[in-house]
């Protein structure tokens, strides 16, 4: 199974191990890669470049996916990616870092159709490749991470068919939420991504505060979702999260929850989703954060989010 | 060689997209060509085994364009595929 992108002597490609006997239990895919390893540090691994990838394609027998989760990031998109993993026979891949690292190639190499075009084609064969069907799955689900979703449109491109969600939250509760534990997208290097989703040039992005680029970030999310949502997607704030929400999510992707998974489901949304242990349980912090906001973040927050996110919600409502 | 006696190189992967479109991956240069449409339908053509006027016909069926202009589109797509070393003889 591909498990990452990456560029071994100026030759890009995909790393890969065997994975046959690992369950993704972790609410993040980079979590289990890592409990692997550290289990068995000298399970192999091996380079290929991208050319192996499509003739393995060629014959894979492969999950389709069931369902795609989008989300404005710290909105209850990994609560549901674990809902998703109670329901018998699914895979759920949650933010894979060889789908990301792709999804990115979009925004940072795609310089014509021919470019897009490729890493499409790879880019369904990863997510093939991830789908392996092993005895009994039948579900594939993927949660991406938060910036892919500025290349949605590509996205369902490649798999039309496909039902998604977009999960977001109130721009202040997010902000300050990524701020006080801050993601690994805010603070990356490469700010080719961040300066494509603001609207901004690398140079800008690298002077922005993190409140303001997390605004204008959150902003461009919440636009790109309006303009998209259509009658294949479905909205839903973090206010809304609930256990018959969660059921209605489950049911939109065409994988109605038996009362056993969801029994499951709802323990699991006790728990606070993003501990691997599973030791700490979830509070609602909505209140909190909005009392920890500081006026920068909500400057910040009034310039560039609040705008998209009032005419989300509008069209969130209307769409019910 | 004669362009009815080719058929589609084992080194070459293709992969369709995009409703008709599609990628074909040169394994021994890991060089990677787009097609359009209408190669797309040659290089399946040429998968099945069908002559150069065979798949002209085909074309001519689904876009109705006159046979000749089928053919002539045909026989350049096949130059190209040629060219690349994306072809062997049957």
């Amino acid at each position: 199974m591909p498990v990452d992108a990456v560029v071994v002597d100026g030759r890009p490609g995909l790393l890969w191990m065997q994975m046959s006997d690992v369950t993704f239990s972790e609410p993040f895919f980079q979590q289990t890669i890592d409990r692997v390893r550290a289990e068995n540090p000298d399970r192999p691994e091996r380079f290929t470049e991208f050319d192996a990838l499509l003739q393995l394609d060629q014959i894979l027998t492969r999950v389709e996916p069931a369902g795609f989760i989008f989300h404005s990031s710290r909105c209850g998109s990994t609560l549901l990616a674990n809902a998703c993993r109670c329901l018998n026979n699914s895979i759920v891949l949650s933010e894979p870092n060889p789908v990301d690292k792709l999804v990115a190639r979009f925004i940072t190499d795609a310089v014509d159709h021919v470019k897009e075009s490729l890493y499409s084609v790879l880019l369904r064969a990863v997510v093939n490749a991830l789908g392996q069907r092993e005895v009994g799955e039948q579900r594939l689900f993927i949660k991406f991470a938060c910036c892919s979703i500025s290349q949605l449109e590509r996205i369902r491109r490649i798999w039309p068919q496909v039902p998604w969600i977009f999960l977001y939250r109130h721009p202040i509760e997010t902000i300050v939420s990524n701020v006080l534990n801050l993601p690994a997208w805010l603070v990356d290097d490469d700010h080719r991504i961040l300066a494509y989703i603001t609207g901004t040039s690398p140079a800008e992005v690298a002077e922005m505060s993190i409140e303001e680029l997390c605004a204008r970030s959150i902003g461009s999310f919440f636009s790109t979702a309006d303009t998209l949502a259509n009658d294949n997607s479905m909205l839903l704030n973090y206010n809304q999260l609930s256990l018959p929400a969660i059921c209605d999510i489950l049911k939109f992707f065409n994988v109605p929850p038996s009362a056993d998974e969801l029994e499951r489901i709802a323990s699991g949304t006790r728990i606070y989703s993003k501990q691997v242990l599973a030791a700490r349980e979830f509070e609602p912090d909505a209140d909190a954060k909005q009392k920890l906001a500081t006026d920068h973040v909500r400057e910040v927050a009034e310039r560039w989010a609040m705008q998209p996110y009032a005419r989300l919600e509008l069209t969130n409502h209307e769409l019910k | 060689m004669n362009s009815n006696n080719l058929t589609p190189g084992k080194h070459v992967v293709v992969t369709d997209f995009d409703g008709g479109e599609g990628i074909l991956v040169d394994l021994n240069t890991k060089k990677y060509f787009q097609l359009n449409e209408t190669a797309m339908v040659v290089w399946k053509g040429l998968e099945q085994g069908k002559t150069v006027g065979q798949i002209a016909d085909d074309i001519t069926g689904q876009y109705e364009i006159p046979l000749e202009n089928a053919t002539r589109s045909v026989e350049r797509i096949v130059d190209n595929f040629q060219t690349y070393k994306l072809l062997s003889a049957k």
